[in-house]
């Protein structure tokens, strides 16, 4: 059937199934291939979007629950000026490896900086338990979201 | 090709429901991955499928002077961030998955996939929980007790739903609640203790003892709670809860580990109410 929704701002329509999943939409049909497929169950967050403002995992997500909706991935967003500070501040801090999650762990951090709180580092951990990293140990990335949120939270 | 359905009220989904059989769909966050296939195919589907997702009627937590009514499409985000639950109830939904999973997942599919590793139900077990079922012709309330019958088994008719979670109020003095996993996010539990308890007139008038993913059914014990009110004799309590674990081995966990280990949680919390220490 024909599923509209909005994508990084525009009214799309697609022609798929209810049942399909969010990921291989944006990936196959919209060419979008910065969310990337990790896992595939949920748990590393490599395929984070926001669907209506919340970060959610586009692995699990069926079509049907994206009608109507707005989804932003990490193309949309990375047009953004929030995504440059967020872009800068993991460039310093070395928070990028290989860089497979970075699209989702980018995603992650700004669902933690959009809620405009000043952030505990029991904050940062939880705001990024859904995303797995191999290869930085977490550490710098902490250190860029840290840094993010002294400097883009605090100044908003 | 299978037949996907999209109500957008109640009284569609209880027509639609009561045509054939469907498989009811929420969140997605477990089907969509027990269903898997290769990239770009669309999930291994059965049988037809009605999304209810997207019915506003099914979201939304409200109280009464006697109860807490959550729909069943209410997510856990929704029930961490609640301004009108206790924190006994929110805790449980924050330690699950991760805040991802939390923002899509719903109450009623944790309930209805009736999982071992599911942490609402020993939450539910303690607190009394009942649920609402509706039908097109009919409803009816169980305990979340009765309606779970074994894994991924429930007392769930073909032409029934989930509609609303239905937690009756008591005075809670005090909680406590463990989930041990092998990891603190994303991760399923190895067993999971939810610990209430309440005091009148500053004697302990009860205490609830729920025990989770050690059984394939929550471990709570009611006689068990009435005599340790009575005699305050934990090493009785312990016996009484012992002889109900009936675990096995797994890639989780050992039987041995989950039942030294929870047990040993209950022994400190029952130990701490002797002791007179202080709850938050």
């Amino acid at each position: 059937m024909i599923v509209e929704f909005k994508l990084n701002g525009e009214d799309v329509k697609v022609e798929t199934g209810l049942a399909m999943r969010l990921l291989d939409v944006i990936r196959n049909d919209f060419d979008l291939k910065g969310t990337k497929e990790g896992c595939a169950e949920g748990e590393c967050g490599a395929c984070i979007v926001f669907l209506d403002g919340m970060i959610v995992n586009s692995c699990m997500m069926p079509m049907n629950n994206v009608i109507g909706k707005e989804v932003v991935t990490i193309e949309g967003f990375s047009k953004t000026e929030r995504y440059k500070e967020i872009e800068k501040a993991f460039m310093v801090e070395g928070a990028v490896q290989c860089g497979f999650c970075t699209p989702g762990m980018v995603m992650a951090t700004e669902g933690l900086l959009k809620l405009g709180i000043s952030l505990t580092e029991e904050d940062i951990k939880v705001g990024l338990s859904g995303n797995i990293c191999r290869s930085t140990g977490y550490e710098a990335i902490y250190r860029a979201v840290r840094k993010l949120t002294q400097e883009v939270v605090l100044n908003d | 090709m299978i037949d996907c359905r999209r109500p957008e009220t109640v009284d569609e989904l209880l027509e639609i429901i009561d045509t054939g059989k469907y498989r009811i769909f929420a969140g997605g966050t477990d089907l969509m991955v027990r269903k898997r296939q290769w990239q770009g195919a669309e999930r291994r589907f059965e049988e037809d499928i009605v999304f209810i997702e997207q019915i506003d009627e099914l979201k939304g937590i409200t109280e009464d002077k006697e109860h807490y009514h959550i729909k069943t499409c209410t997510t856990h985000r929704n029930m961490e961030k609640s301004l009108v639950l206790p924190e006994c109830i929110k805790l449980p939904y924050r330690l699950m998955g991760n805040p991802a999973i939390r923002n899509v997942a719903t109450v009623g599919g944790n309930i209805v996939n009736a999982a071992q590793v599911a942490d609402s139900l020993p939450l539910l077990y303690a607190l009394d929980g009942k649920i609402l079922l509706k039908s097109k012709n009919r409803s009816r309330i169980l305990t979340v007790e009765d309606f779970i019958k074994g894994k991924y088994k429930t007392d769930i008719r073909e032409n029934e739903f989930l509609h609303e979670v239905i937690i009756p109020k008591i005075d809670i003095t005090g909680f406590r609640y463990k989930k041990v996993g092998s990891r603190k996010a994303s991760i399923l539990s190895k067993f999971s203790v939810v610990f209430l308890y309440g005091m009148k007139n500053d004697k302990l008038d009860y205490i609830r003892v729920s025990i989770g993913a050690v059984n394939e059914l929550p471990v709570r014990n009611r006689e068990a709670e009435e005599r340790f009110v009575e005699n305050r004799d934990v090493k009785e309590f312990l016996t009484a809860i012992r002889k109900e674990m009936e675990g096995t081995d797994d890639k989780r966990s050992t039987k041995l580990y989950r039942e030294e280990v929870s047990l040993r949680i209950v022994e400190e919390y029952l130990s701490e109410i002797l002791r007179g220490d202080s709850y938050e």
